[in-house]
């Protein structure tokens, strides 16, 4: 007795250990003719005669979604005897599930055995099941799958149509199937076989019959069928641990995520400190510097280009990356474990009535701590709109340079009420992001974008150190140089912009401040509050040393320097404040400050992440005009008030 | 698998015990079915990796095909998602 013996499977389903374990060294492999997809034979002999056996690329359904697929139904489509081999019995058995095999084999009358291609013991069994096969020339019998698929819309009707012109090789049942689930390779043979009129009329069947849903759930109703009183056993019920009780749980679930991401976002400042050390000490090489190029006969421009804004410049963004740095650490380390799964899923739904996925709460969370480190995380959103819309909604989302100033500027003119005034700018803010959800979502996000996401939690588990901090120091390293060229850049046009020669009313900042000192008091900011709020759009903490050095009368160029090295709070700041600014104007300068377009790096990360400058800059706009209406509202409100 | 679609068409999201609660069925038959339905097009898995094409450093790459992607080795342990492919 002699055989060719094709194995069939899913993938993964332990077809080539199985090979492996028959032909051992006596198989050769190469390439399916006029494909690449590798082909495995090799050949076994049991009991004197010599079997072949080919290694088929797993396949799912039989359905040509690929050269591999294509080949194993080619292959299969002989009808020779076979039999069924229900590998990884091990498997079945830690599961604590008995199967039956007799049972199946008696439905599906081909010849069934439990096996485990991994137990070399275990080969005869397979052996002999392969002999009874052969001898008996098993054909499975799918007398109750058609049962099931006579229930399909427009199958009988098909089949009746391919009943005496099937192709040779196929049963009409099968390529009925395939025709209802509008297989196309099956189509373009039909096409070749059948006339014009057939084909149109099978066409038509299929249009208004079942589709591949339907036909499939009528395999697993089959499956089921069979596996009925065949498969016992205990029905594995997963027991949710600890942590995912809390995470997952219906009240306490978000509170508990939101005070995981709080104190990631603490955390993140411990790594972060000596990155912003190595910022300062930058920024101290500055004085050195200007003071050597002065000595060398430097002209004053020159010294300053390079001093205030290239060093100054750099010291900013190495500050910055201490943060991007800690961030990126902090929340690397919390998907690494398996927690941010549990974050996008616990806040999906809410994220729902914004037009977002789940997966748009990690930006705004990381917002929190730095926009740009928000505007970074939009990536895991595929959809471009949602993504453009979650970068939208983060900057509404005050960052800790906002959290540094705000408190300072409330103490100082409201004293006691200055949780209030912090109260209700977190409230704005939810305000904010749902109208800019109402009026960005429109162009963005059609609801239909929004689909439901079946989601398999990962396991929580230790982190991989090393990875994380390749991955990190990357990321740290790919920030550096894409917010370098931008800082630098803005830098040197707000700092030309206030050079003066030495005089502060001859530089052009002061010129246009005043110019346009009757436009900004309508929105409650004097021309030095506007400037500062300008100054903000390049970083937060500018706007208060840009006040400091206009409201003390040292030149303008010298006040946006310190703004920018975020030596910001003069030791008088709060004397001269309360004598040159009222409460409104303070109230109306707070909201505006902190609803800004957050600075240019998270500006340029935005740039980065959604590629369109359009979009860019209308989002940018969009915050600068929002953020001086609100300023307005504020000023008038403020004046009711005080 | 009807029913499996028709419950996400609410647009929220759930896990597999979820699904397999409200359907009344085993996580097990869900793989099956997630498996069949990802098998035929009707939904996809959901790749928060970087793209092979650019490695997430977006350089040559096509902004029309690769609107920014995710980092080289982020998010690999975000489990898996599925999302229908919604049907034109």
């Amino acid at each position: 007795m002699s055989a060719t013996i094709a194995l069939l499977g899913q993938p993964n389903s332990g077809k080539s250990t199985l090979f492996n374990a028959l032909t051992g060294l006596r198989q050769h492999v190469g390439n399916w003719p006029g494909k690449t997809v590798e082909k495995k034979e090799g050949t076994f002999t049991y009991k004197g005669d010599t079997y072949s056996v080919a290694d088929l690329p797993g396949s799912y359904s039989m359905s040509a979604n690929s050269d591999e697929e294509v080949i194993t139904r080619d292959y299969a489509g002989l009808e020779a005897p076979c039999f069924l081999v229900l590998n990884m019995e091990d498997v079945a058995k830690e599961q604590g599930k008995t199967i039956d095999a007799a049972a199946i084999e008696k439905k599906l009358g081909i010849p069934v055995m439990l096996f485990s291609a991994t137990d070399m013991k275990a080969y005869d069994k397979f052996y002999s099941t392969l002999e009874r096969a052969l001898k008996s020339k098993s054909h499975l019998d799918v007398s109750s799958l058609e049962k099931e698929y006579e229930k399909l819309g427009g199958y009988a009707e098909i089949k009746e149509q391919l009943a005496d012109n099937a192709p040779s090789g196929y049963t009409p049942m099968w390529l009925t199937v395939k025709v209802l689930e509008n297989d196309k390779v099956v189509s373009a043979k039909l096409k070749n076989t059948l006339d014009d009129k057939t084909i149109k009329k099978i066409e038509t069947l299929a249009k208004g019959g079942a589709d591949a849903v339907a036909a499939g759930e009528c395999k697993f109703a089959w499956i089921d069928e069979i596996l009925q009183g065949a498969v016992s056993g205990s029905k594995s019920v997963t027991k949710l641990g600890r942590l995912d009780r809390i995470y997952t749980h219906r009240i306490w679930g978000k509170p508990a995520v939101v005070l995981t991401v709080l104190l990631g976002l603490i955390a993140s400042f411990i790594p972060a400190l000596p990155i912003m050390g190595v910022g300062s000490l930058v920024d101290m090489l500055k004085t050195a510097v200007a003071t050597g190029l002065e000595g060398a006969g430097c002209p004053a421009l020159v010294t300053g280009l390079l001093c205030d804004v290239g060093i100054q410049s750099l010291s900013f963004v190495i500050k910055m990356l201490g943060f991007v740095f800690g961030v990126t650490l902090v929340f690397g380390l919390l998907e690494e474990v398996g927690v941010m799964a549990r974050i996008s899923y616990v806040f999906d739904n809410t994220m729902g009535k914004l037009g977002l996925q789940g997966k748009s709460v990690m930006p705004f969370l990381v917002s929190f701590g730095c926009t740009m480190g928000g505007a970074a995380g939009a990536r895991v959103i595929d959809n471009w709109g949602q993504k453009v819309l979650t970068i939208a909604l983060a900057w509404a989302v005050p960052c800790g340079a906002a959290w540094a100033i705000i408190p300072m500027l409330s103490t100082v003119f409201f004293g006691a009420a200055a949780p209030l005034i912090i109260v209700v700018l977190l409230l704005v803010m939810l305000l904010h992001m749902w109208i800019t959800a109402k009026v960005f979502g429109a162009k963005l996000v059609k609801t239909e974008d929004r689909c439901g996401m079946i989601m398999e939690l990962p396991p929580y588990h230790k982190p991989k150190w090393g990875a994380l901090f390749r991955y990190v120091l990357g990321r740290t390293k790919d920030t550096f140089f894409r917010v370098v060229k931008v800082v630098l850049l803005v830098c040197a046009v707000f700092w030309l912009l206030s050079y003066g020669g030495g005089s502060d009313e001859s530089s052009l900042l002061y010129k246009i401040g005043t110019a346009i000192e009757p436009v900004t008091m309508f929105v409650g900011l004097p021309w030095q509050l506007f400037i500062a709020f300008i100054a903000s759009s390049v970083g937060k903490e500018g706007a208060v040393g840009v006040i400091t050095a206009l409201y003390s009368g040292t030149s303008y160029a010298q006040g946006f320097a310190e703004a920018m090295s975020g030596a910001a709070r003069a030791a008088n700041l709060n004397e001269l404040l309360l004598a040159n600014v009222t409460r409104p104007e303070a109230l109306a300068f707070i909201f505006a400050i902190t609803f800004n377009l957050p600075c240019v790096v998270a500006l340029a990360a935005t740039y980065q992440e959604i590629h369109s400058v359009k979009w860019t800059a209308k989002i940018a706009l969009y915050y600068t005009a929002t953020a001086l209406l609100l300023s307005c509202i504020a000023y008038h409100i403020g004046q009711l008030i005080w | 698998m009807k029913r499996l679609l028709e419950l996400l068409k609410d647009g929220n999201s759930r896990t597999i015990e979820q699904l397999a609660a409200e359907l009344g069925t085993t996580p097990a038959d869900i793989d099956r079915q997630l498996g069949f339905l990802e098998h035929i097009g009707a939904i996809r898995r959901v790749s928060f990796s970087a793209q092979k094409t650019c490695g997430g450093s977006c350089k040559g790459c096509n902004p029309a095909e690769c609107r920014g992607c995710m980092p080289k080795n982020a998010a690999q342990n975000m489990g898996e998602m599925w999302e229908v492919i919604k049907q034109h």
